[in-house]
């Protein structure tokens, strides 16, 4: 053959990896938020008041709003946390800019004067929780392969959407995965002991972090608490799975990615009635023909009333999950006809 | 203040005569999304009077989750109720590169009703013209908000390599309710291509079809390509509609025929 046609699938080869690319932007809009652009005023730059909560033993978390991303929030939505232990510091999960990353490290230098950062987690790809890296010591920043290789792979289309949707909050912000993957289940850092469990569901790749000094469970976005769940990169049977599996888990209490630490496990349960809910309404919606726009104004059942921002959680779902469960409930249709 | 001379004045006056005489009747009504595109997408796809009508609904998201997969239910069975029988059912999107996306043409036994989902390449007002019998073109418009680059990327099956073997499977389900509405959702493989992507030609569904088992077209769809890879349709059919099945008969832009049937649920169900 003549050197053409292997041209045009190079072609078409780097359009498709575009795709995925802006496949991966829209994929972020599950979190982002994208509601009607606002102005933005000239004002002073904007900076964020992070406040640290003790949540257990010389652990604290800085909670984020239960929102959606806005230039309002500052994109400031997920819940981040530090340890001491006795020979520097852990963090877990870094927020959605530079700027927040540069406010975190700061607080945990006024909190901890004279603490190294030792180590870094982040627990899944989603840029709410990993676009403060840059803030951090790069020798410090880990996560499983999975979650770098998303980082990597999504992190200039996530990048761009949240420039998008947060403007000047994201000033100067790169994506900066972590160059060491963690391949172990137990890391013992300045002296303390965590267990590291991968899961999914959530994403292809969930991390989960156990204290084993204050048996405290840092459980990601595979438990929300008081905010509707994201769906984006859902696998819903995995995901029920994972929280079977937290479930289990030994804790003394429970870290959501998303709302207030749960010693009692509720945020367990409240992810999975929303998720069995949610798959539920979506089957019905397939099976009785409704259009997409007329599956998204089901209504909310009262339970979930209090959860935040759950009636754009469940549009954004509607997009996410629908096609897939239309591929598994409309039957082969006979050819002919 | 301005003052115009008497000849002037009457220049304008002329003017204003001659392009008032024939044409009047097509003038452009004002756009309230005060797109910069209207007068074309107006001229292009709703050719005739025009006047935006809230009985016409147009459903769509205010933010796209996807830019490849937008969802759009367009819903005319108010202004059917009071004005008769509905011809056509445009459906466009200002900003896409191919403005058109979807004429539906519902026949006597199906409601003037569609669900559908579109590609949007940025943030744009899109619009559904309805057209009776009286010519009458009766429009809503809506913005969505999106990230750029749904109309020129290449569509996910171009990851694949043996895509072309299940170009034009169907899967199908039509579920029947108390009130004896029957509804029909049916999904066909196909790219889609805009031709906007690099490499990648224009190629896309463009005429479909639904007969009744009397052979009595139910509906029509000329399909453009900024609706989204392996289209997917939700209709409503009247209470008469009988039979034991509605074949579905499609073309795309390379002349590939594709046909089959959507069986229909027994008439007691429930």
């Amino acid at each position: 053959m003549s050197p053409a046609p292997e041209a045009t699938e190079d072609t078409q080869e780097s359009g498709v990896n575009r795709r995925a690319l802006l496949g991966g932007a829209a994929a972020l809009a599950a979190f982002a938020g994208i509601g009607p652009l606002r102005a933005q005023s000239h004002a002073a730059p904007r900076s964020y008041r992070l406040e640290a909560v003790e949540i257990a033993a010389r652990t604290w978390c800085v909670y984020g709003a239960q929102e959606d991303l806005t230039r309002a929030n500052g994109g400031a939505i997920a819940n981040a946390a530090f340890i001491q232990t006795p020979d520097g510091v852990v963090v877990i999960d870094t927020g959605p800019s530079k700027r927040y990353g540069e406010a975190l490290a700061q607080l945990v230098a006024d909190r901890l004067p004279g603490k190294r950062i030792l180590r870094v987690y982040n627990t899944h790809h989603h840029p709410d929780h990993v676009f403060g890296n840059q803030a951090f010591p790069r020798e410090a920043l880990a996560a499983p392969q999975a979650v770098i290789e998303a980082m990597t792979a999504q992190g200039e289309a996530l990048a761009a959407n949240m420039y998008r949707i947060l403007g000047d909050w994201m000033r100067g912000t790169v994506p900066t995965p972590p160059g060491r993957a963690l391949n172990a289940s137990r890391e013992e850092i300045g002296g303390r002991v965590f267990t590291l469990t991968e899961l999914k569901g959530h994403t292809a790749c969930d991390l989960v972090v156990r204290d084993e000094e204050t048996g405290l469970v840092f459980a990601g976005d595979l438990a929300f608490l008081d905010r509707a769940p994201t769906t984006p990169n859902a696998d819903l049977p995995a995901w029920r799975a994972s929280l079977a599996a937290l479930r289990r888990m030994e804790r003394e209490s429970l870290l959501p990615g998303h709302g207030p630490v749960d010693p009692a496990g509720a945020s367990l349960e409240q992810t999975l009635d929303w998720l069995d809910w949610l798959e539920g309404t979506l089957r019905e919606s397939v099976a009785r023909g409704l259009t997409m726009n007329e599956a998204m104004a089901t209504p909310i059942p009262a339970r979930f009333a209090a959860l935040g921002v759950a009636r754009t959680e469940f549009e954004r779902s509607v997009v996410h999950l629908r096609t897939r469960l239309e591929e598994e409930i409309l039957a082969e249709a006979p050819s002919g006809g | 203040m301005l003052r115009i001379r008497p000849p002037a004045l009457g220049a304008v006056l002329a003017f204003a005569a001659l392009s008032a005489a024939p044409a009047s009747a097509q003038e452009i009504p004002p756009d309230p999304l005060k797109s910069g595109m209207w007068e074309l997408v107006a001229e292009e796809n709703f050719p005739g009077e025009i006047v935006f009508d809230p009985r016409v609904k147009l459903s769509l998201p205010a933010a796209a989750e996807d830019q490849f997969h937008v969802p759009v239910t367009i819903d005319a069975r108010a202004l059917a109720a009071e004005i008769g029988p509905i011809e056509e059912m445009v459906v466009a999107a200002d900003l896409n590169p191919i403005i058109h996306a979807v004429t539906f043409r519902p026949g006597e036994k199906a409601e003037p009703f569609l669900g559908l989902r579109i590609k949007v390449e940025q943030t744009t007002p899109v619009r559904v013209g309805v057209r009776g019998a009286d010519g009458i073109w009766r429009v809503a418009a809506a913005v969505i908000d999106a990230a750029g680059g749904g109309c020129s990327a290449p569509a996910a099956a171009h990851g694949q390599k043996d895509w072309m073997s299940t170009l034009g499977e169907a899967r199908a389900l039509a579920s029947r309710s108390d009130a004896g509405e029957t509804r029909l959702s049916f999904r066909m493989r196909h790219p889609m291509d805009t031709g906007f992507a690099a490499g990648v030609p224009i190629f896309h569904l463009g005429e479909l079809s639904l007969t009744l088992e009397s052979g009595e077209e139910l509906a029509g769809l000329e399909i453009s390509a900024p609706i989204s890879e392996d289209p997917t349709f939700n209709l409503l059919t009247r209470p008469s509609v009988g039979g034991a099945a509605v074949s579905v008969a499609a073309r795309d832009s390379e002349g590939n025929r594709f046909a089959f049937s959507i069986p229909l649920p027994g008439e007691a169900v429930n």
